[in-house]
């Protein structure tokens, strides 16, 4: 719908809690990063910066959500225009819940870092948060753009994601299981793991709030999920 | 557990009301409705939405043809209340109207009591034998308006001394003392400050245990508040007709969407 709104500002508030929005995924990508980056370089001090950092995510999230309450106050949106306020709503909490996981990140950072390294395991995190880095960023260009397909390409990216967390969860089983001096630190590892491929299905979620923003439907829940680790035991790992 | 969702529900056919099937109308040789076919239903209110000129009034206007008494029009197809054709040379049209009720946008009641407001319709349609049963159907009819509490110590006084939307009341007390069986409002708050306007809606959703409700409203918001069916006219033409919730959430239309959003169309 490119059509503008005959009173424009309408048009302008809409457009400002978008760019909130936007903003607030911008800040969300560099937790992550920089949470990841701080364990792989020992760096206390940026994992010091990723938790004082979530306050500004949190921050967003709220004034977000004052302007959407406002907006359907104050606009009684219809259609198009309904969607995006609730998709706005949606995903802001999405994001801001990857603030939270990022910043849960970086306080695991200090814990560990007086622990024995684990053999591999920080490139595997480094790579798997790249990946899904790009899907979040994916998604929220899929989201501006109005663009069904990338967002559906996002969703269905989030299989790979639950796939390198099942890699990561068996290495470091078997790790522990190795040598007990490796459990501390296969514990915040793993926490990790779990942190970032949380963070892909809330990705996905700000996907799927693309395709109900723009075709008014909500994908159909036939989404592949392939984290296992629900029910992985220490015998078939 | 499972709910059907809105728009799978009220499919029964035997639920039909009104049914029109191609209707055109002509100002004189201008056309004001091309080709409208839309199902009405009974107990439900639907609403007409549009912008100003897009035939919904006259539409509207067709279903108790009104339209018979402007002397340019002329209307072509179909239209059937419970399978009757109404435009059948046997129908009376005043019988219609009887059965086919009418408010407008103005509160228009006559410079009579209130109480002669209301028994106008039934002395002239001779539907009551004495003047106890008249009495009771003033009563029922005041009652159904939901404005009897407020009026009954005065049935004596002027109509047109009450507030605008207690006339407007007045005026649906009238329509509904016929024994009508379609209710058809055409921009019937308008002229209505927004407490008013809240009680003819609330007197709309309960008049519709009984009646089928066709209103016709500039407010989108009262559309969506009030109706359960919405049609959306444009140019004429009938572009949209669905399940209010889904007309609002979810347009199919785009010509729709644009109205209902407020956007250049």
């Amino acid at each position: 719908m490119s059509g503008k709104h005959i009173v424009s500002s309408f048009d302008r508030d809409l457009e400002a809690i978008q760019a909130k929005v936007m903003r607030m995924g911008g800040l969300a990508e560099v937790a992550m990063r920089d949470a990841v980056q701080a364990l792989e370089l020992g760096d206390l001090e940026m994992a010091e910066t990723v938790r004082r950092n979530d306050a500004a995510i949190d921050a967003l999230n709220e004034e977000i959500r004052a302007s959407a309450a406002q907006l359907l106050a104050l606009r009684a949106p219809t259609a198009i225009d309904l969607r995006v306020i609730l998709s706005v709503m949606t995903i802001s909490s999405s994001l801001e819940r990857i603030g939270d996981y990022a910043k849960n990140i970086a306080k695991r950072v200090s814990a560990i870092s007086g622990q024995q390294q684990i053999n591999g395991s920080y490139g595997t995190l480094r790579r798997m948060t790249q990946f899904v880095i790009s899907m979040l960023s994916d998604a929220l260009d899929s989201y501006i753009q109005h663009n069904v397909e990338l967002a559906r390409d996002v969703s269905d990216r989030d299989r790979e994601a639950d796939q390198m967390y099942n890699t990561l969860f068996r290495s470091l089983l078997t790790h522990m299981m190795e040598d007990h001096r490796n459990i501390a630190a296969g514990m915040h590892l793993h926490f990790m793991a779990k942190n970032i491929e949380r963070c892909g299905d809330h990705a996905t979620a700000i996907a799927e709030q693309t395709i109900y923003m723009v075709t008014g439907e909500k994908p159909a829940d036939d989404r592949p999920k392939a984290d296992v680790t629900a029910t992985t035991m220490e015998g078939n790992a | 557990m499972y709910d059907a969702p809105a728009n799978k529900q009220s499919v029964d056919q035997s639920n039909q009301k009104i049914t029109a099937r191609n209707v055109q109308v002509f100002y004189g040789d201008k056309q004001a409705l091309r080709d409208v076919s839309v199902d009405i239903e009974d107990r439900t209110v639907t609403a007409f939405i549009g912008p100003s000129g897009c035939g919904k009034s006259t539409f509207l206007r067709c279903l108790n043809r009104m339209n018979d008494t402007v002397a340019i029009a002329r209307v072509e197809g179909d239209i059937r209340l419970d399978g009757e054709d109404i435009y059948h040379p046997m129908v009376d049209p005043v019988q219609l109207r009887a059965k086919v009720g009418m408010v407008f946008q103005k509160p228009n009641p006559f410079p009579k009591s209130i109480y002669d407001n209301v028994a106008y319709g039934p002395k002239i349609h001779g539907l009551t034998r004495s003047k106890s049963e008249l009495d009771g159907i003033v009563e029922e009819s005041l009652k159904r308006a939901a404005l009897w509490n407020e009026v009954k110590d005065r049935l004596q006084e002027s109509g047109t001394g009450l507030s605008g939307g207690q006339q407007q009341r007045l005026c649906i007390a009238r329509a509904v003392a016929t024994g009508p069986e379609v209710l058809l409002m055409d921009e019937p708050c308008s002229a209505l400050d927004p407490i008013a306007t809240a009680q003819v809606e609330e007197l709309i959703d309960d008049l519709r245990q009984n009646y089928s409700v066709v209103i016709v409203t500039h407010s989108m918001q009262q559309a969506a508040r009030v109706s359960q069916k919405t049609a959306f006219f444009h140019l004429g033409n009938l572009v949209e007709y669905g399940e209010t919730g889904t007309i609002f959430t979810n347009p199919q239309d785009p010509r729709t969407e644009s109205y209902i959003t407020g956007r250049i169309g």
